[in-house]
């Protein structure tokens, strides 16, 4: 026995620290939902660095940005000249038409019945393999952040929070395979589920074959669920197909928010601590 | 002690590069994993002690800020550095092609680990459908990034010689 523990030392060595490896793996299949304190002291301690490399590198962007910028300087100052007196006319308009949606938005918020509390959050980082999609942002636990709070943007949704520090959280993409977004179609009000397909695409499933969906129809969040608020935008139709057999139409669906281009979004602060 | 110091900080600022420089900068599936090319080249040369719980550490800190799945790198670069680290002695490690090689192997081996396992245990249905597209250019571009590290420093170490 010794003789074989002697012999195969470093295989049994190595089996064994790949057997806790894959414990610790199967382990924390369960807990996937939750940052615990591992996840939560690495991320605290990255993230002032991944704040302050994300503002030096979009500061020396905008330097050489605006050196490229400089090298055609002449010609586009007469461009621009031109271009300010039409401009002047069109900002008379403008000004006319912000005034009157000032308006409308005001009349639009006395008819909301519901108010979401929400924080503005800066993307900081993004996935380190192209097969998950999630994004870091710079807002935490300290500023009252928690798992599964949704995640939205100007255009519409972008996802929810899997993973929160101390000052900085993860945010789960509508893209990524493991998301799901209950929806309505907006025309049709034809229910299913969007999920993520990766590379920044989604497919709506479970919509039943006899469902009035077409290209470029709007969908937007059902609110089943709690996690979105109703109406919010998820995406666009691209492509239908309705196959001869089977019960469920084949629906790819391009999110609402480009998530490439992400730089800000709005946490939506709900006060269930669940 | 300088020399940990000086490995921490060259992996600290490879997982600054990989999560914030250059994703903005890279498009999908072209950007390149730095921190398996360090277990790689760790691996193949045995520079440090106790390799095997550095790549796993060095794993489970990446799975901090990719995917949901704690310990799904952890146990990938620790399977990877332990097969390195048996077929090491059998190689010309100095050679800078065959240390390309390798990285673009392993960037297969990798995906194909994570496959295993999302597939398997995950509830990432349909995962295979952006993972298998991504691993031939991200092989490629491991492949490119280990080439054009590895000629900036030759480079270095020619000056440094004159």
């Amino acid at each position: 026995m010794r003789d074989f523990l002697r012999k195969y030392r470093l295989q049994i060595i190595a089996g064994v620290l790949l057997l806790a490896a894959f414990v610790f793996y199967s382990l924390n299949l369960t807990n996937r939902g939750h940052a615990n304190a591992f996840e939560r002291g690495v991320q605290t301690v990255f993230s002032p660095i991944a704040r302050v490399v994300a503002k030096v590198s979009g500061g020396l962007s905008g330097v050489w940005n605006d050196y490229i910028n400089l090298v055609d300087v002449r010609r586009e100052n007469k461009e621009l000249r031109e271009s300010v007196k039409k401009l002047n006319t069109r900002l008379l308009e403008s000004t006319e038409a912000e005034l009157a949606n000032e308006r409308l938005k005001k009349l639009l918020e006395m008819k909301t019945s519901l108010k979401l509390p929400a924080i503005a959050a800066s993307v900081i980082g993004e996935d380190g393999a192209p097969w998950f999609k999630t994004i870091l942002i710079d807002r935490g636990r300290a500023d009252g952040l928690r798992e599964g709070m949704a995640v939205v943007a100007s255009e519409g949704v972008v996802g929810q929070i899997v993973k929160v520090a101390g000052n900085s959280s993860r945010v789960l993409l509508i893209s990524d395979n493991a998301s799901a977004v209950a929806v309505v179609v907006q025309r049709s009000r034809a229910r299913g589920v969007v999920k993520g397909k990766g590379g920044g695409r989604c497919a709506l499933e479970f919509a039943v074959h006899g469902e009035d969906i077409k290209v470029g129809d709007m969908v937007i969040a059902s609110g089943i669920g709690g996690l979105f608020p109703k109406g919010l935008p998820v995406g666009e139709v691209t492509m239908v197909k309705k196959g001869e057999y089977g019960i469920f139409q084949t629906i790819d669906v391009r999110p609402a928010v480009n998530i490439t281009r992400l730089e800000e979004v709005l946490v939506l602060v709900s006060q269930n601590d669940d | 002690m300088t020399r940990i110091l000086k490995i921490t900080a060259i992996l600290t600022a490879l997982l600054v590069a990989q999560v914030t420089l250059l994703p903005p900068r890279l498009l999908d599936p072209f950007k390149p994993d730095l921190l398996l090319i360090a277990v790689t080249y760790l691996a193949l040369t045995g520079t440090v002690r106790f390799g095997g719980g550095v790549a796993f550490l060095l794993g489970l800190v990446l799975d901090c800020f990719s995917g949901q799945y704690l310990g799904l790198n952890g146990f990938s670069f620790l399977a990877i550095y332990l097969v390195l680290e048996a077929i090491a002695d059998r190689l010309y490690t100095d050679n800078l092609y065959l240390l390309i090689l390798v990285v673009f192997l392993v960037t297969v081996l990798n995906g194909m680990l994570h496959l295993i396992l999302l597939v398997i245990f995950s509830v990432a249905d349909g995962v295979y459908a952006t993972l298998l597209p991504a691993l031939l250019p991200q092989g490629l571009v491991n492949a490119l990034s280990v080439s054009l590290l590895s000629g900036f420093l030759i480079m270095k170490g020619a000056e440094d010689e004159k």
